[in-house]
């Protein structure tokens, strides 16, 4: 691969890394201050625990705290998935396959810890 | 009530971690275990959430000055995934008290470590592996640099991850020193990369204490929120303090926390 091409390359990723991250962030800590929020205005406490994916959309669409909250978390821990996620179609769309393997590796390994918390 | 106490806390700690360059989780951790009486996987949770919080709005600096080496991150990562799922997995399986030991041990070693760093970004070359380049925002002067001793670097990011996997720190501590003096990257690269990785690796674990759940929102949400809204304040009050005095006593601190937690856990 020449010089210039990889140069590019590493701009478009440093782009995608850029734009997941912000709105990754902006969205889960959007979700976790309108939770905090709407927890202050219902005069609830936090909620102890996480809520199921279903139930937290369900209940972040009425605009409940614990639902709002447990999306925010959602977003936030996903963000980082989406991230290794971008870069893998990113190289895909270079063709610089060992970074595709490497990548793709590394979201294996990210989704083999969610499903082994599921255990 | 007891949020908003955990909030105030996570504010200044992120305010003096963001001005030391350390992350958070080295003090909150004791401090949610130790006074708030947060039981220690939980306080792990909840530090794991913050450090992908700061992790990734740091990171949107760094990637827009092309400080980071995503390349070389991305090659790491194997390592530090793989650690922070073996710390995960080693962490919901021993006890809270052992994991305070471990935790106390690292909390000292962290106290000595700070402080002795190289901090000159001269005389790097390209070595041939992992060539890359950077402005160096202070100089506007292209610093180009490759890495050494890739291997080296691959295994001990393993132990980088299982830390954090484990403990809910970042890694950094074991990260940044690891590039900067054996892989002998310039140290802004270092920073850079180490906080690019941190928020992958983090995630990692804390996705598997999230199915376990160990992630107690009433405690993860206030100390990620506090420790995001502080990061961004601490850069912005750095001037006005004595830096070296704030780090004087950040050390004691570390090695007080250190011997209550150890304290804590054996007693």
């Amino acid at each position: 691969m020449s010089d210039r091409s990889r140069r590019s390359a590493a701009e478009t990723i440093n782009l995608m890394v850029h734009g997941v991250l912000a709105v990754g962030l902006a969205i889960s800590a959007t979700l976790m201050i309108a939770g905090v929020a709407a927890g202050l205005a219902q005069d609830q406490n936090l909620p102890k625990i996480v809520l199921s994916v279903g139930a937290a959309l369900r209940r972040g669409a009425k605009l409940q705290a614990d639902g709002l909250l447990s999306l925010g978390l959602f977003a936030l821990i996903l963000t980082p998935f989406l991230r290794v996620t971008g870069s893998v179609v990113v190289f895909a769309k270079e063709r610089d396959w060992r970074y595709v393997g490497i990548t793709v590796l590394v979201l294996a390994i990210m989704i083999a810890s969610l499903w082994l918390g599921q255990l | 009530m007891e949020a908003l106490v955990i909030l105030a806390v996570a504010v200044v700690v992120g305010v003096i971690g963001s001005m030391l360059g350390i992350g958070g989780g080295l003090v909150l951790i004791p401090i949610l275990t130790l006074f708030l009486d947060v039981p220690m996987k939980t306080a792990i949770g909840a530090s794991l959430v913050s450090v992908i919080a700061t992790s990734s709005a740091a990171q949107l600096v760094y990637v827009g000055r092309g400080l980071t080496h995503t390349r070389l991150g991305m090659t790491l990562e194997i390592t530090t995934t793989l650690g922070a799922l073996v710390g995960g997995l080693i962490a919901v399986h021993v006890s809270g008290r052992s994991l305070q030991v471990v935790f106390a041990a690292i909390l000292v070693y962290a106290a000595f470590a700070m402080g002795s760093r190289r901090v000159d970004d001269a005389g790097f070359v390209p070595t041939g592996v992992l060539d890359t380049s950077y402005i160096d925002p202070r100089s506007n002067a292209a610093v180009a640099y490759g890495v050494r001793r890739l291997p080296w670097g691959m295994s001990a990011s393993f132990v980088a991850g299982n830390l954090a996997g484990m403990l809910g720190v970042g890694g950094g501590l074991v990260q940044v020193p690891l590039m900067n003096l054996v892989m002998e990257m310039p140290l802004k690269a270092a920073f850079a990369t180490s906080n690019f990785m941190i928020g992958v690796t983090a995630a990692t674990s804390a996705a598997l204490y999230f199915g376990r759940g160990l992630i107690d929102p009433h405690v993860a949400i206030p100390t990620a929120l506090g420790v995001l809204v502080g990061a961004q304040l601490g850069p912005r009050l750095a001037g006005r303090m004595h830096s070296a005095t704030l780090r004087w006593a950040f050390q004691l601190v570390m090695v007080v926390f250190a011997v209550q937690m150890i304290w804590k856990a054996v007693r």
